[in-house]
């Protein structure tokens, strides 16, 4: 099982790793899991490549990690949805939210995704709108 | 407030849901005056797109009156008459910048599920499943628009609701569609469906300067339609003679068109007996996704280093592609949901100087509440049904 993930965000390298460290930006998950990081210029200007190299096995072997991903507590798919967030909070100013998935992405919400239709006041709340 | 939600397959059901708020800076809220059924939410009606899920709000065409708006909408304002493309477009991401707002890299909230069926992810589609991102759709009341600042477009109070109405998706569709096939003037194009898709496809393709366009579906009426008001110079019902590629060659001197526009997609109804037999029992089976007998027709009546553009929805996987025609012919194969946020300024301007009425294609005008009935006639094309506007 790979333990990389990447994702390409369009400003330089300077301005994204100024702004990976941001308050409201920052990818709480994968800054505790003391993951190694890099940046580099992607080529023809389409701004940075970010890749996340976890480096570590998932605790529980084969079962644990089925586990996870089942569940969508899988380190990797964590790292995915920390990235997504950067990139989309970075280009566009915030995280697109769906009736499916108020919270925005999230792995835990593949396989328990809310209706297409408007939240209910108290569905509101707890999906922090 | 009322909306149409999708109930399982071949049913849906008008239910009083939530009325939608704003959820991000950059969201508005629609109060929708008028809403269309697209053909393509006749493949979530019949059940062959995934990842839906009971209660889900249909619809992606609709338009109407901006009642409230993010601290993130500048260019709008409450009151505002508008028009809302059907692909959901951050205007940030590269692709947007190249104008490939389809392709928006971040509107779709369920990316990763994107990613594990097409490789990548595509951008949020209102009401079309939890793979375009799971937004409720426009066969309501109201409406949540996202990103409301990119995607909606202004429109003035004198041009009537169905003539503007379908900026939203299938004139833009229908013309991305034509716009794929490089028309310089002079040139034939084949456009394999005459539903509302076709149609516009038909009426783009004239607009842009192809000297013969040729129409092929198996109802008559739809037909009469491409010949009449969207403007085919040539018709093909395949209800009487079912080899097209064969008729094609007829009608171009043994040619082939310049260019094959597929505006049907992943439910073809031709077909020849044993391949279409296959399809049937494979998609019934969901072993395969997509009947393709539009698309391999495409491929073999093409003229060689002919193109051919893909404008009808396909999700997942076909058969028997025809790879030696394909290849050896030299074709180009393009495709894609359309980048409507693209063509709205110059689409509206042809509506506004009057080179296209839209309004053509409509034969039902219904009340939400009939939405059910409304998804019947159109799916079955009961009562030479071509085109149904909601009114909520």
């Amino acid at each position: 099982m790979s333990s990389k993930a990447s994702v390409t965000v369009l400003g330089s390298p300077e301005e994204v790793r100024q702004r990976w460290q941001e308050d409201g930006l920052r990818p709480e998950y994968i800054e505790s899991r003391d993951a190694a990081v890099s940046f580099k210029a992607a080529p023809g200007d389409r701004g940075t490549e970010i890749q996340v190299d976890l480096e570590q096995t998932a605790p529980g072997g084969k079962l644990g990690e089925m586990l996870m991903k089942l569940t969508g507590k899988e380190p990797l798919a964590k790292v995915k949805d920390d990235l997504r967030r950067f990139k989309a909070q970075f280009e566009a100013g915030e995280i697109p939210r769906s009736d499916g998935v108020p919270e925005g992405e999230l792995a835990e919400r593949k396989l328990k995704q809310r209706p297409a239709q408007p939240l209910k006041e108290d569905e509101l709340e707890k999906a922090g709108v | 407030m009322r909306a149409t939600v999708w109930s399982g397959r071949n049913e849906v059901s008008v239910e009083t849901v939530p009325d939608p708020t704003i959820l991000n800076d950059r969201d508005a809220i629609v109060k929708i005056s008028s809403t269309a059924i697209c053909g393509s939410d006749l493949h979530l009606y019949d059940g062959y797109v995934p990842t839906m899920k009971r209660g889900d709000i249909l619809g992606h065409e609709f338009m109407g009156e901006v009642v409230e708006k993010g601290k993130g909408v500048g260019n709008l304002e409450v009151g505002d008459r508008v028009v809302v493309p059907f692909p959901i477009a951050c205007g940030n991401c590269w692709s947007c910048k190249q104008g490939l707002y389809s392709v928006c890299e971040n509107s779709n909230p369920n990316s990763g599920m994107a990613e594990k069926m097409f490789g990548h992810s595509t951008c949020g589609i209102f009401g079309y499943s939890h793979l375009t991102g799971g937004y409720a759709g426009g066969q309501a009341e109201y409406a949540r628009v996202p990103f409301a600042d990119v995607g909606p477009i202004k429109v003035e109070e004198d041009l009537t609701d169905e003539q503007v109405l379908f900026l939203s998706d299938i004139f833009p569709t229908g013309w991305f569609g034509a716009d794929l096939c490089d028309i310089e003037g002079g040139e034939t194009i084949a456009v394999f469906g005459a539903g509302p898709v076709g149609q516009f496809a038909i009426a783009s393709a004239i607009l842009m300067g192809a000297e013969r366009v040729i129409a092929i579906d198996q109802y008559d009426y739809r037909l009469q339609m491409a010949r009449n008001k969207a403007g085919a110079t040539d018709v093909i019902d395949f209800s009487k003679d079912a080899d097209i590629v064969e008729q094609l060659k007829e009608l171009t001197g043994g040619r082939g068109p310049d260019a094959v526009i597929d505006a049907v997609g992943m439910e073809a109804a031709h077909g020849h007996g044993a391949v279409h037999a296959m399809d049937r029992v494979k998609q019934a089976s969901r072993s395969e996704t997509d009947r393709g007998h539009a698309l391999r027709d495409a491929i073999l009546a093409c003229r060689p280093g002919g193109i051919v553009s893909v404008i009808g929805v396909y999700g997942g996987l076909m058969d028997k592609f025809p790879t030696g025609a394909f290849m050896n012919k030299g074709l180009q194969l393009r495709a894609g949901q359309a980048h409507v946020q693209k063509y709205l300024k110059p689409l509206y301007e042809h509506i506004r100087n009057g080179d296209i009425d839209p309004s053509f294609v409509v034969t039902h005008r219904l009340d939400l509440d009939q939405a059910s009935n409304a998804y019947e006639t159109f799916k079955h094309k009961q009562d030479e049904c071509v085109k149904v506007v909601l009114k909520p």
